[in-house]
């Protein structure tokens, strides 16, 4: 019974706070003149729902129902083939440990970040990326996701596997959501919606609490495009403005059934049980490393230390398409992070 | 008079003309069966639904439980393994392990590798076969037909109920005390490397760096066509093609043997045979939850059983000795190291790599 009142709260929270976030995991905000007391805060803002007891008296942590959004690379891959239990909990650990030496924070579709990557033939060592997050995929340590970005009038995307020790740093500049999950139809948009300024500040926002959705309409470059965006629903595109007929032929050729198709979604996703059993896993790791991370930040804020940013210094002719931003480990088959070029034309 | 007949010089080796020659010396024994060989005991139980009352189902029960009393650990002091050298020459016991899944990590310049995940399960020794013995049974006559025969150490993995097994099956671990194992491999050891039956086996018998051979099932495909299943080309999927897009064509001349010679390649089962993996190399061990990482791949789909032995390729093999004949962790319970990794492998708590 007391698992049924869990899974309840969790579910609840799940449609209530579809957009909240953990305060604790917060921005780039660096000072705050009384540490403690937003810690306090945090803890307030009941960051783990403590139970009051279960049958044996001990207390049940559970994470957040937040936690699905945030981390979803640690739900691994529904495919009941291919699942094992033991695998998936030492997968995590080896998670947990790499998130402990490198800051992996929290991003949606639609944020825009700065990837920093150790590259050999850059003559800075590092090479740094901004761009923005256009997809998102893979669970457990082949989590990975793409960065877009228009650099010289040529559209750039880079794949970054978010476990790769290369990885120096990840930033997240901007941090928002847009009104899909996938955002490939930049490719054939106007340039203007995939640029950003390579050497973008971290953007701090008042109101930490909610991500916000940015609820802005793309306008696409005329046809051809990539792919069939008459068939696929966005809802972040601008009227597409096409002839009956290509509208017709979607109509022929979806599948408004699925939505009904219950056997499906449970197929595709993890049970909450098992969603709420790994988040609390999970969960007080995570959140010590957060602790050590705000402490650490309000130590170096306090001690007046300039924190290093790599490439910011950089000589502005760097910013050339000459390969220098490129970092070469990225053109080879072996590697691990995919370099794209797109041809640019009106 | 004598008439002098000359014989035209013959080539000592055959060049093949034609694919069919090759084709004609593929095994034709058959390789696949749903049932065991012929001398191994019914295995499952097979009356399933069988009524008895709660009262009888908890005597059961406490019989089992009697039967198979929970053995202390065995420490390496315990048996009596006489103390034999190694040498190149050694043939160790193998392990039964499972399949669990497939992990990436990442060498210390970055380079990404995919690696397989083996669950080494609870394996115990279940009995030697000494080398005279082992050469006079089916197999044993087989494999040492030409050879000096070497001896055969039975290997159990992963402890069932026994009420799901039939008595057969169970009497083979009589003598041994254990729990009835769900899968039992044989091993070819040389006579110094034996090891007493009840033994563990656990991940701490391999050592991280060295390779090893993997043997499993491969994935079954079950009736597959000709392209999936031979890599044929099929036909044109436009240009008029009519209902020839996945056929195989030609099965053969007219006029060379007029017939469908043996082994052509049609559709058919696919998948679900023996096969080596050979020279795998070993990344990482964790010994407390009994898991070794291999690099590569393995024969079989994912929570499928393998057996893994030290490699036989003569390149790899062992220079130095191995735990030999087989690994006993420290007597006072503590682990000497709980993650073994490469010396190659970035582990995942220390820095990024610079460059």
């Amino acid at each position: 019974m007391l698992r049924r009142a869990v899974l309840q709260t969790f579910r609840q929270g799940l449609a209530q706070s579809f957009f909240k976030r953990n305060a604790v995991s917060l921005s780039e905000t660096t000072v705050t003149h009384q540490p403690i007391e937003t810690s306090n805060e945090a803890d307030e803002k009941s960051v783990s729902k403590q139970k009051p007891g279960d049958e044996s008296g001990n207390t049940v942590v559970v994470a957040p129902p937040e936690f699905r959004f945030m981390y979803p690379e640690f739900l691994p891959d529904p495919a009941m083939e291919r699942r094992n239990r033991l695998k998936e909990k030492l997968e995590r650990i080896d998670m947990l440990q790499r998130r402990s030496v490198v800051e992996i924070p929290e991003f949606y579709t639609g944020s825009v970040m700065a990837v920093t990557v150790a590259d050999a033939n850059s003559p800075n060592k590092f090479a740094r990326f901004v761009g923005i997050c256009i997809q998102r995929g893979g669970s457990g340590l082949r989590a990975w996701f793409i960065l877009r970005n228009v650099v010289d009038k040529q559209g750039v995307e880079i794949l970054y596997e978010m476990y790769c020790p290369l990885i120096q740093k990840i930033e997240v500049l901007r941090l928002e959501r847009r009104l899909d999950e996938s955002l490939l139809y930049l490719r054939d948009a106007l340039p203007e919606y995939s640029t950003f300024p390579l050497d973008m500040e971290p953007e701090r926002r008042l109101n930490n609490s909610v991500v916000p959705i940015n609820p802005l309409k793309v306008k696409l470059r005329p046809r051809p495009w990539l792919e069939r965006w008459e068939r696929q629903n966005l809802q972040g595109v601008e009227d597409l403005n096409l002839p009956q007929r290509f509208y017709d032929k979607a109509e022929k050729v979806a599948k408004p059934w699925e939505k009904y198709d219950l056997m499906l979604q449970y197929r595709k996703t993890i049970p909450a049980e098992e969603q709420e059993k790994i988040f609390a896993d999970v969960h007080s790791q995570l959140q010590q490393q957060e602790f050590k991370r705000k402490i650490r930040r309000q130590h170096s804020a306090l001690n007046d230390s300039h924190m290093v940013r790599v490439g910011r210094d950089a000589n502005p002719n760097q910013t050339r398409i000459s390969g220098s931003i490129v970092p070469s480990c990225m053109l080879s088959s072996a590697g691990d992070m995919t370099f794209r070029l797109e041809t640019y034309h009106y | 008079m004598l008439s002098i007949v000359f014989h035209k010089r013959r080539r000592l080796v055959r060049r093949l003309f034609f694919n069919h020659e090759q084709v004609r010396t593929m095994s034709r024994v058959k390789r696949r069966t749903t049932h065991p060989p012929y001398w191994h005991v019914l295995k499952n139980n097979q009356r399933q639904d069988e009524k008895i009352s709660s009262d009888n189902l908890r005597f059961v029960r406490e019989v089992i439980q009697d039967k198979y009393k929970n053995k202390s650990p065995i420490k390496g002091s315990d048996l009596d393994i006489e103390k034999k050298e190694w040498d190149p020459k050694t043939k160790r016991s193998g392990v039964i392990a499972r399949n669990i899944g497939v992990q990436h990590m990442w060498e210390k310049d970055g380079k990404k590798v995919v690696c397989t995940v083996l669950h080494v399960l609870d394996n115990h020794v279940i009995r030697y076969v000494p080398p005279e013995e082992y050469a006079k049974s089916i197999i044993g006559a087989k494999v040492f037909r030409n050879r000096k025969p070497l001896g055969c150490l039975v290997v159990g993995a992963e402890a069932a109920n026994p009420d799901r097994f039939t008595r057969q099956y169970c009497s083979l671990f009589n003598e041994v005390g254990l729990l009835p194992k769900k899968r039992l491999a044989r091993f070819i050891v040389t006579p110094n490397a034996v090891l007493p039956p009840c033994t563990p086996l656990t991940a701490g018998h391999f050592v991280v760096g060295q390779a090893v051979d993997v043997y499993g099932k491969t994935i079954d495909y079950g009736f597959q066509g000709v392209v999936k299943r031979w890599g044929f080309k099929g036909g044109p999927a436009s240009h008029g093609a009519t209902k020839f897009h996945r056929r195989g064509g030609t099965i053969g001349t007219g006029r060379d043997k007029a017939r469908v010679w043996p082994g052509q390649k049609m559709p058919g089962h696919m998948g679900s045979e023996r096969r080596f993996c050979r020279g795998l190399k070993i990344v990482r061990i964790n010994m407390k939850y009994n898991v070794i990482y291999v690099k590569g791949t393995v024969p079989g789909p994912t929570n499928s059983i393998v057996q893994i032995f030290d490699t036989l390729l003569p390149r790899r093999k062992f220079t130095e000795a191995p735990p030999h004949p087989t690994y006993f962790p420290p007597e006072d319970g503590t682990l000497p190291q709980e993650d073994i990794w490469d010396s190659n492998m970035h582990v995942f708590g220390s820095p990024s790599i610079p460059v």
